[in-house]
C-alpha cells in the first residue's frame, strides 16, 4: 500500500506540470525534457484529455509504448501519433499565435523574469558557453505560456540579474524542486512553496527577496497521479535531471 | 546517372573553411560516419550549421576541424550532459558559437532555400542575441511599419544528411523524423548523402514511398550501413550508449585517432566490408 507522502520531488514537480495543462491546450517540449514529457502524457490521462502533445520529431498526441532513457525527441514520438508536425511547423504555430504551452529550461532565471541559457562572461569569449536556448529566444516571447521548469535552486540560478537575457516574454510559471514561481506584471512571485520546505530555506537558496504574504503550499501527488506516473514511465525517467 | 562513391572520396570534396550543414538532430540521424571522415581527412576552419547538434559538432571540435558553430542548441540529452569539446573550444576561443534560436536556424535555411538574402523572424524581440550578434537585424515591416527582426540567410556549401535508404543516381528516402534535412537539402549548394541501403533504380517510382530529396539535388551517394552510429537511426538502430560512453570518455588526440579506426568508416559493422558499393 502506498501512503500518501510516499513520492519524491520528480514526481511532485511533474505532477505540477500536468495540472498545469489545460484540455485543448496544444503543448510542445523538446530534447532533455523528460519530465515535461511524462507531465504532458499525465495529463492527457488526467485532466487535460484533448491536450495536443507536439515535440521535436513531429508525432501529434504519440502513445509511446517504451520511453527512452537517452532521449525525449526519439523516433517512439512519431511512431504511434496521428499526424507529423515536425518542429518547423510547431515554430511556425507558436509565431502565428496557436500554441498554448512550451515546456523550456535555462541556466539562471532573475526576478524580472529574465532567462539565461547561453553564457556566463563575455558572449564572444565565455567564462561558461552554456548549450543555449534551442527554441526559447522565439518560442518564450510567442506562446501563450512558457512553463519553465529547473532541477536546481540556488542562489546561482535564481539571480538579481541575469548574465545574459537570452529572452523573456511570456513566461507563465517556473517549476523548480523547491517552490513554483509565477510571473506578475513583470516579476517573478512565489505561487507555491513545496510541501516540507520553510520560507527560510527557501529565502536562502534564492538570490533575490522573496514575498511570502500569500503563499501557498503545492498540493502533493494523489494516489491517483502516482498510480499513472508509474504506469507511464516505468523505468523512472522522470528522476533521471536528479541522479547525474 | 550513377553517383555512389566511397565515403573518403566524398569528404575529399569539402574544402577547409566550408559552411557545412548536418543533418539530424542531437542524438539521431546525424550523419555521424560522415563527421568521423571529416575528422580523420584533418578538415580544418569547417563553419558547421545546425538546429540542435550533439556528438557530431563535439566530435568535429574534439578533432580541430571547427572554426565556427551556428546552432541554437549544442548539448548531449539529459544522462549524456554538455558537449565537453564544443563548450571548451568556445571558451578557450578557438571556436566561435554563434547562438540562434533553433528556429532562426530554419528561418536562415528557409531564406536561402527561397533565394532571398534574409527572412524576417517573429518572436526575437527580447534579450541580448540580437545585439551581440551581426546575422541579426532589426527590420520594418514597409507594409505596417511593424519592427521585427531579419536574420541573414545561410546557404550552407554543401550539407551532408543520413538516410535509410537511397538509389545510385541519388533518390533519398528518410524513414520517421525528416528534422530539417529535407529544407538543407534545398538551401545548400551541394548535397552528400550517406545511406544505410542502396535501394534498386526506380525504387521510389515503384514504391509507395516517394524521395524526400530528389537526385537531381544531390552530387554524392555514399553507402554507409550505420552510418548514423553512435546516433540512433529509426527503423534500422538505437542509439549505440556503448560506443557514445567510449566518445565521451576519450581524452587525447591519440585516444580520438584509436576511436576513429574502428568507428564511422563505410564498411562499419561489415566484415570485410569493400568500397562502399553494394551490388543488387
Amino acid at each position: 500500500m502506498v501512503r500518501e507522502n510516499d513520492y519524491r520531488i520528480c514526481d511532485l514537480m511533474v505532477c505540477v506540470m500536468a495540472r498545469l495543462i489545460c484540455d485543448g491546450d496544444t503543448i510542445f517540449h523538446g530534447v532533455s525534457s523528460h519530465m515535461p514529457m511524462i507531465a504532458v502524457l499525465l495529463a492527457k490521462q488526467m485532466q487535460a484529455r484533448h491536450a495536443v502533445h507536439l515535440n521535436i520529431p513531429g508525432g501529434v498526441d504519440p502513445a509511446p509504448v517504451h520511453l527512452k532513457k537517452e532521449t525525449s525527441a526519439g523516433a517512439e514520438l512519431l511512431e504511434k501519433s496521428c499526424a507529423y508536425f515536425p518542429l518547423q511547423e510547431v515554430f511556425d504555430l507558436s509565431m502565428r499565435g496557436g500554441l498554448d504551452v512550451a515546456f523550456l529550461s535555462g541556466i539562471q532565471f532573475d526576478r524580472s523574469g529574465n532567462v539565461n541559457a547561453s553564457v556566463i562572461g563575455d558572449y564572444h569569449r565565455p567564462k561558461v558557453r552554456m548549450p543555449g536556448g534551442a527554441g526559447s529566444a522565439v518560442l518564450i516571447p510567442t506562446v501563450k505560456r512558457a512553463i519553465l521548469w529547473r532541477t536546481k535552486h540556488d542562489k546561482r540560478t535564481f539571480v538579481e540579474k541575469v548574465d545574459f537575457v537570452t529572452t523573456r516574454g511570456n513566461i507563465d510559471r517556473i517549476v523548480t524542486p523547491l517552490c513554483v514561481f509565477r510571473y506578475e506584471a513583470g516579476c517573478l512571485e512565489l505561487d507555491t512553496v513545496h510541501p516540507g520546505v520553510s520560507c527560510e530555506a527557501l529565502q536562502e537558496q534564492t538570490g533575490f527577496p522573496l514575498d511570502f504574504s500569500a503563499v501557498r503550499r503545492t498540493p502533493p501527488p494523489t494516489q491517483e497521479e502516482l498510480k499513472r506516473l508509474r504506469q507511464i514511465d516505468p523505468k523512472d525517467y522522470r528522476n533521471l535531471e536528479f541522479i547525474k | 546517372m550513377d553517383k555512389l562513391i566511397s565515403l573518403r572520396e566524398a569528404i575529399a570534396s569539402v574544402a577547409d573553411g566550408s559552411l557545412v550543414a548536418l543533418g539530424g538532430n542531437v542524438l539521431h540521424r546525424a550523419p555521424m560516419a560522415a563527421c568521423m571522415e571529416l575528422a580523420r581527412q584533418g578538415r580544418r576552419g569547417l563553419r558547421l550549421v545546425k538546429t540542435a547538434g550533439a556528438m557530431d559538432v563535439d566530435l568535429l571540435c574534439m578533432a580541430g576541424c571547427v572554426a565556427s558553430v551556428d546552432a541554437g542548441f549544442i548539448s548531449y540529452e539529459t544522462e549524456y550532459s554538455l558537449a565537453s569539446h564544443y563548450r571548451r573550444a568556445v571558451q578557450e576561443g578557438r571556436v566561435a558559437g554563434n547562438e540562434h534560436a533553433c528556429y532562426t536556424v530554419i528561418s536562415a535555411l528557409r531564406a536561402a532555400s527561397a533565394g532571398i538574402p534574409f527572412m524576417p523572424v517573429k518572436g526575437l524581440l527580447y534579450g541580448d542575441l540580437p545585439a551581440v550578434n551581426d546575422y541579426f537585424a532589426e527590420v520594418t515591416d514597409p507594409f505596417s511599419g511593424q519592427k521585427l527582426y531579419a536574420v541573414r540567410a545561410i546557404r550552407p556549401d554543401v550539407c551532408i544528411v543520413h538516410v535509410q535508404k537511397a538509389e545510385r543516381n541519388g533518390n533519398a528516402g528518410i524513414q520517421g523524423p525528416k528534422f530539417d534535412d529535407v529544407l538543407m537539402s534545398r538551401a545548400s549548394g551541394r548535397v552528400i548523402v550517406t545511406a544505410e541501403t542502396i535501394v534498386p533504380d526506380r525504387y521510389f517510382a515503384r514504391n509507395g514511398q516517394d524521395a524526400d530529396i530528389p537526385h537531381f539535388l544531390v552530387e554524392a551517394v555514399v553507402h554507409v550501413p550505420k552510418g548514423a552510429a553512435p546516433c540512433s537511426c529509426a527503423g534500422f538502430y538505437e542509439i549505440d550508449r556503448t560506443a557514445l560512453d567510449a566518445f565521451k570518455a576519450l581524452k587525447t588526440e591519440a585516444e580520438l585517432a584509436a576511436y576513429l579506426a574502428v568507428h564511422g568508416q563505410d564498411t562499419y559493422g561489415r566484415k570485410g566490408g569493400g568500397n562502399g558499393r553494394w551490388e543488387w
